[in-house]
């Protein structure tokens, strides 16, 4: 199985990262080719709105940074995993900002899923989503759940599907046992 | 005079919707007897660093946002990582949001409001409300008339948050509008979209950009 992480982690050799290495070790000893984005090392300028990747150069964000990476690396695995520690109640700004701007993977037509407005896809297949996150003494139940909606939703919008949500007070090795599992 | 700050979210900046429809809660505001806001773009550097500050002084903060990929933009998220000095202050001031989504259904707003809602809590701040509003990115197209309407509800949303220190829920209910699809509304659009009879805008903006043919590109695989 092709798994990629994106690591919403801004600082290096936190608990946190070293959680999300170990998990991105443990699957990789187990015969999963994993990669690591780390978020933090990538130019990525922001998504501004401009609708570029679908009406000027489609499936293409018109600005010249790393987002293409991103996509690519997405769009090409089975099981993209959103890794992030708590910060204000959600995950960070950082891994938000690589999510704004995977909008290229859809199309901005139109069609109705479940009697709701979504969007058509751009690709034939789509891979699973994952959510790990990092909670700090500041995270409540209600928190993760919020955290949790929102993305799903987004999985949604993606074509994906939120599979699992792991928060790293749980054994990595059980969490990289069960992110095998899912895909 | 009660002081308000108003902080405009969009990455769009100053010519986003986003900002069309704070505009109207502002004016509501001073036809109500607030003072003139001190309104602030997040997509510029200076105004960002202002809004940080000017959080710990303002009576009532407004805090706007188009719907990006199911929560609110990366921008915004910074901004509110940088308000983490102020939780659990005694004197924060009241804040209200406004989330708008090309969506036409309010729907797809809600758990970004949920979220607004707990943020408002954990900062310890009064709560106003959040303006939820679908199909912000067809203002442009909207007759004069529709969005004569909105304008004067969005005015009473500011004239509310002036007289009440909170939105007016039936105007939140009224500019909210369509909040799901009716099973036949669900039905005809499904039609409509298979048919391709509604990406009217998208094919425009297509062919003006000579990105027709490459539409349905699929570059990464």
């Amino acid at each position: 199985m092709n798994v990629v992480i994106l690591n919403g982690e801004p600082i290096t050799g936190s608990v946190f990262d070293t959680y999300i290495h170990d998990i991105a070790e443990r699957m990789s000893a187990s015969g999963h080719e994993v990669r690591v984005l780390e978020l933090r090392d990538l130019d990525i300028k922001g998504c501004s709105g401009c609708w570029g990747c679908w009406v000027k150069t489609p499936g293409e964000c018109v600005k010249r940074d790393d987002t293409e990476q991103i996509c690519r690396a997405v769009i090409n695995s089975d099981l993209y995993v959103l890794a992030s520690p708590m910060v204000m109640g959600f995950t960070t700004a950082l891994l938000k900002r690589a999510a704004d701007q995977i909008i290229p993977l859809v199309h901005p037509y139109i069609v109705i899923e479940g009697g709701e407005m979504h969007h058509l896809p751009r690709y034939k297949r789509y891979p699973k989503m994952g959510l790990l996150l990092g909670a700090d003494a500041d995270t409540d139940a209600e928190d993760l759940a919020l955290t949790e909606q929102m993305w799903s939703r987004m999985a949604r919008n993606l074509k994906s599907q939120l599979v699992l949500t792991a928060v790293t007070n749980r054994p990595t090795e059980e969490v990289a046992r069960e992110l095998a599992t899912v895909a | 005079m009660s002081s308000l700050l108003l902080l405009n979210g969009s990455p769009r900046g100053e010519r986003s919707n986003s900002m069309k429809m704070l505009s109207r809660v502002a004016e509501g505001w001073v036809q109500a007897g607030g003072a003139e806001p001190e309104v602030l773009h997040l997509t510029k550097k200076a105004d960002s660093l202002r809004a940080i500050e000017a959080f710990g002084t303002a009576d009532t903060v407004m805090l706007g946002m188009p719907l990006y990929t199911d929560s609110m933009p990366a921008l915004v998220k910074t901004y509110i990582e940088a308000l983490a000095p102020y939780v659990g202050r005694d004197d924060n001031p009241r804040i209200g949001f406004l989330v708008q989504s090309g969506f036409s259904e309010a729907l797809h707003s809600r758990p970004l409001e949920r979220y607004l809602t707990k943020l408002a809590a954990r900062l310890g701040c009064e709560y106003a409300g959040t303006i939820v509003r679908g199909g912000g990115e067809a203002l442009q197209a909207m007759p004069d008339e529709a969005s004569k309407r909105l304008w004067e509800r969005l005015r009473g949303l500011g004239e509310s948050l002036a007289r009440e220190g909170r939105f007016d829920v039936e105007l939140l209910t009224q500019v909210a509008g369509l909040e799901r699809l009716s099973p036949w509304g669900a039905r005809w659009m499904s039609l409509a979209s298979n048919l391709r009879l509604i990406d009217f805008y998208w094919n425009g903006q297509l062919k003006k950009n000579g990105a027709w043919d490459t539409r349905f590109a699929a570059p990464y695989v």
